[in-house]
């Protein structure tokens, strides 16, 4: 079968060579880092249940929640599944709850209005100023192990891995893309790798990676700001029940709650350092929801830069979809061999695949159906214990 | 408020004919800074070709484990303000293989822990009443997030030591507190086998690393009574 070179090595690439060698292609991944060091790793670690997108982006609410049943059932070990609140903390709040509610409903949503009194049954910690709440199927994903699950599987399937392998060229003649110039940073050398056709699945950095072909694709990176905090003093994901904005959001993991997030424009994907404002107004809008995160002792504070796909009709970035596309730059530039994988999130990174798999064996001749809805992933640790003993194997495709 | 800083960072190719060397980066820094974030910004503005691993940036992931001033830390969660004098010694884990740089190779690691052991457990009672519909249990992920500090700085485990370590046993003994007999049988026999708890010496170099408060010397121990028929050693 055809030997699909991808480049970008988080959530979306991971779960891409799964999909591919379940159709039995044969792939190969480049990461210039390790893998999953650049957006996958660092998120809030939220499984939407999409409630956040679903009066304002029905595509990616739908997207959300299909995936969210998916992912319970496939990594299930990668997931905290305690359910998620929208909290009403005005009277604003509850009329966009009202709301909320229908546009759940049309999206396939599961969520239950519950009173005030509920919600601090299930939650103390929430404010004694909540009005009332919505339940829905939000959980908790350790952002880590969930990508690394798509990478052990992938691996046991016959993909091979290279982190630390920068791609700096991407060859082509005649209009074809023929494979990509790489420089291995663990040997310290460059190669030429050939492959039938080369995915840009380098999300935040997918700009760049196309612009190596001459191509411009419409991603922007969209940084925001996390803070962790010492102490689980919640175990449900908490929301506001609010339109998308800042500080709206606690995510409980481990021994730590994960407050988000600020949504910034930036022009590359690496200068994103998290500006002080940003933290104290985070801290402060998410104390309002859960007062004990605000005394709590900060553990970390980072950014993420999301992989956002470019919209000049978006009024703010909160009102840029979410959702994903894939593209074929022989349809729109005339480069035959290939395609960008654009936009997403964690959450939605099996349909990402599923549709850009789709799409190559369009492109390749085969009809193989997707396998990757009902596929139990194998667990992460597979992936260090399937490796050759004395170190990953490097050998070039 | 800014500061000026120098890292020096231990630098190797496995394979390559350069010695192993330490180079010194120069940098500004916040006060706030950890660790990993200058790390990024040399990767970032100095040399793409530094190795090192990383993820979260949160203390979840446990790809950032690395020798700071000679001791096991993450990177990610690990301030710089907290270190008096203006260098700061980087070097990769000992006990694993190398990848290159600050980058090791884990596979060592999962050597004698089962894919399968659960990561779930129920999660802290936070003194709610009421469970939400359709969640019959709160529960979280484990706290061992599987960095290698505890390995690397156990004197007595490593690649190529026979001692399956304190995060393996650490993991085994969460594993046989969620399990009924006798399917406790076969983990107690590897808890106590000749690369089993019989090894470790009681240093207690893990239980002062863990980034993430698991204590894997107190699992040891409490593997120890239990295989001794319920005897506290002296």
């Amino acid at each position: 079968m055809e030997h699909i070179i991808i480049i970008g090595g988080g959530g979306a690439g991971a779960a891409l060579a799964h999909d591919l060698t379940l159709r039995g292609f044969e792939v190969s991944l480049f990461e210039k880092g390790e893998l999953t060091s650049g957006t996958t790793g660092r998120h809030h670690g939220l499984l939407h249940s999409g409630a956040r997108y679903a009066v304002h982006d029905r595509a990616a609410a739908v997207e959300c929640i299909e995936e969210n049943r998916i992912l319970r059932t496939i990594a299930p070990q990668a997931l905290e599944q305690n359910d998620g609140l929208f909290v009403a903390l005005s009277q604003d709040d509850e009329e966009y709850g009202e709301t909320l509610l229908d546009a759940c409903r049309t999206s396939g949503i599961k969520a239950k209005k519950i009173s005030a009194a509920e919600a601090r049954a299930l939650e103390p910690a929430l404010t004694p100023e909540v009005r009332g709440a919505l339940q829905v199927p939000d959980a908790t994903m350790d952002a880590w192990r969930l990508a690394m699950y798509f990478f052990a599987t992938a691996r046991r399937s016959g993909a091979t891995f290279h982190p630390f392998c920068e791609v700096q060229g991407i060859d082509t003649r005649a209009g074809r893309v023929t494979g990509v110039e790489i420089i291995d940073y663990t040997a310290g050398k460059t190669r030429t790798v050939k492959g039938d056709l080369v995915v840009n699945a380098a999300g935040a950095w997918a700009g760049r990676v196309a612009a190596l072909a001459g191509i411009d694709v419409p991603i922007q990176p969209g940084p925001g700001v996390l803070v962790a905090v010492e102490g689980r003093v919640t175990n449900m994901v908490i929301n506001r029940m609010h339109p998308a904005g800042e500080g709206d959001i606690i995510v409980p993991q481990r021994g730590l709650s994960i407050l988000g997030t600020s949504l910034w424009l930036a022009d590359d994907p690496e200068d994103i350092s998290p500006p002080k404002e940003h933290v104290d107004r985070i801290t402060a809008l998410c104390a309002r929801m859960v007062p004990a995160v605000g005394e709590a002792a900060v553990r970390s504070v980072w950014s993420a830069a999301r992989p956002l796909i470019r919209d000049a009709e978006a009024s703010s970035p909160q009102q840029i979809s979410r959702t994903f596309e894939c593209y074929d730059h022989k349809v729109i530039h005339g480069v035959e061999g290939i395609v960008s994988l654009l936009g997403g999130k964690a959450t939605t990174v099996r349909a990402m695949a599923e549709k850009t798999a789709g799409l190559i064996c369009h492109k390749t001749g085969h009809e193989i159906p997707c396998r990757t809805r009902t596929t139990p992933l194998i667990p992460w640790r597979c992936f260090f214990s399937d490796a050759p003993r004395g170190g990953l194997p490097r050998s070039a495709p | 408020m800014k500061r000026k800083i120098r890292l020096k960072i231990r630098r190797h190719r496995p394979g390559s004919e350069t010695p192993p060397r330490f180079e010194i980066f120069s940098l500004t820094i916040d006060a706030e800074s950890s660790v990993l974030d200058a790390l990024e910004m040399i990767q970032g503005g100095q040399d793409p070709s530094l190795m090192f691993r990383r993820s979260c940036h949160h203390s979840s992931c446990g790809t950032c484990g690395m020798l700071i001033n000679g001791d096991e830390r993450l990177a990610c969660v690990t301030r710089i303000s907290q270190f008096k004098g203006g260098t700061v010694t980087l070097e990769p884990l000992p006990g694993f293989p190398l990848l290159g740089d600050l980058a090791v190779d884990m596979t060592p690691f999962y050597r004698d822990i089962d894919e399968g052991w659960d990561y779930l457990r129920g999660a802290e009672n936070l003194g709610g009443t009421k469970l939400p519909d359709g969640v019959e249990r709160f529960e979280r992920f484990e706290n061992c997030i599987e960095c290698g500090c505890c390995v690397s700085a156990c004197p007595v485990a490593g690649e190529e030591k026979p001692f399956m370590g304190p995060a393996a046993l650490a993991a085994l003994n969460r594993e046989l507190q969620k399990t009924e007999e006798p399917a406790t049988l076969p983990l107690l026999e590897q808890a106590g086998s000749e690369r089993g708890e019989r090894l470790c010496n009681r240093t207690l170099a893990c239980s002062r690393v863990c980034p993430t408060a698991v204590y894997p010397a107190r699992h040891i121990l409490d593997l120890r009574t239990r295989l001794r028929g319920g005897r506290r050693e002296p």
